[in-house]
């Protein structure tokens, strides 16, 4: 039989960590922006933004792609370290007792509550060794330069450490659609370096339907 | 009816409160005596309440797996106390910011509508006779809220998307 008490853990039942009004906690006399357990946060003004894009063009023109994709691996292996972190504290159970639908569950709002835009998983290539990550309402995507390619490398950078300690393996990520240019959201391909790599040449002619049939195909 | 209480008191530098708006204060004073009780009693009750909905739940929807049952169980004590804090509150935004588009998800993912609907029934049920119906009017405003959620609309998306 259930028993109703053995449920409750501590008498809590942790529900959404990341609620927007419960997580974001403000105080103005001291200009602070927190997170519900005391964590800082840090609020990227839109002419911040626009700055580090429009610095790093006139620094280093081409090599802004790379620098914006490293940052992103650095904020990602941090992000993810946090992440993990809060989940555990919070739904006290190890991350290894968490399953993956929860986990995705509880980044989807962390993401909203952040301010990145909705970011959902799509398996379909999973058997073939492919997530796609699909991100709508970027702001980074946004507030970039416009170029001919996809602009999104510091999330392509973050989407990759992210999700290579989350599997354990080295994962590349690769951005085939974007907001940028005009398409419905920002599709992100992830995968081992040497099966992912072959879409960067494929990113400016092809469509993402098309690059993952290739893919799929080497 | 919270955030309209909220909403009066924005208006202080600029004129006096009307009558209408006076009433909708008294209204919300004089029904927080029942609303504590309505409170208290779930809050005293919840563990009886919930192994009686369970109970039966089992029986019930026997072909269920009991992880299943167990996470829509937990869902539920989860929402009730939300609405709970809702019906003392009066405030169906706190619910519906706090609560809803989580469990709403969550209830997609695991595709649990047959369980959760025999669970909302029954859980219905129970609170009707624990609360009856003079603490139950504070409680269903927000519990129907929450199974109009669950059961009525496919899974939200346009506000959650992010902006």
């Amino acid at each position: 039989m259930i028993s109703v008490a053995d449920l409750l853990v501590d008498d809590r039942i942790p529900g959404n960590y990341f609620a927007t009004d419960a997580y974001v906690r403000g105080d103005l006399e001291m200009g602070l922006l927190e997170n519900r357990q005391g964590g800082r946060l840090l609020a990227l003004p839109e002419t911040l933004l626009q700055g580090i894009y429009s610095g790093l063009d006139k620094e280093t023109g081409q090599a802004a792609r790379l620098v914006l994709f490293n940052c992103g691996r650095w904020w990602g292996k941090n992000f993810y370290a946090r992440f993990c972190e809060d989940l555990t504290d919070y739904y006290r159970t190890p991350l290894a007792d968490m399953d993956m639908v929860e986990f995705m569950h509880c980044l989807k709002q962390c993401w909203i509550t952040h301010g990145w835009g909705k970011i959902d998983l799509d398996q379909t290539y999973q058997h073939r060794g492919f997530l796609v990550i699909n991100i709508w309402n970027s702001p980074f995507a946004r507030l970039a330069l416009p170029q001919s390619q996809p602009v999104c490398f510091l999330e392509a950078g973050i989407l990759s450490s992210f999700f290579s300690q989350l599997t354990g393996r080295d994962l590349h990520c690769i951005q085939t659609t974007c907001e940028s240019m005009g398409a419905d959201c920002n599709r992100f391909i992830l995968g081992l370096a040497k099966r992912v790599e072959p879409a960067e040449t494929m990113v400016t002619n092809l469509d993402h339907d098309a690059i993952m049939q290739q893919l799929c195909h080497h | 009816m919270h955030s309209q209480i909220e909403t009066i008191f924005d208006e202080a530098e600029n004129r006096y409160l009307r009558t209408e708006e006076l009433n909708v204060l008294s209204q919300y004073v004089d029904s927080l005596p029942e609303r504590m009780e309505t409170y208290r009693m779930i809050r005293d009750r919840e563990l009886d309440i919930m192994q009686k909905v369970a109970d039966q739940l089992q029986v019930e929807m026997a072909q269920e797996t009991v992880e299943a049952l167990e996470r829509s169980i937990k869902n539920a004590l989860l929402a009730l106390r939300y609405c709970a804090i809702g019906a003392l509150l009066n405030d169906e935004k706190f619910v519906q910011d706090r609560l809803l588009s989580w469990l709403e998800q969550r209830m997609h993912v695991y595709s649990t509508e047959a369980i959760d609907t025999a669970l909302y029934q029954l859980l219905n049920q129970e609170l009707r006779q624990v609360l009856g119906i003079r603490y139950m009017r504070y409680l269903s405003p927000m519990l129907t809220l929450v199974e109009t959620a669950l059961f009525k609309h496919p899974p939200m998306t346009a506000s959650a998307n992010g902006r």
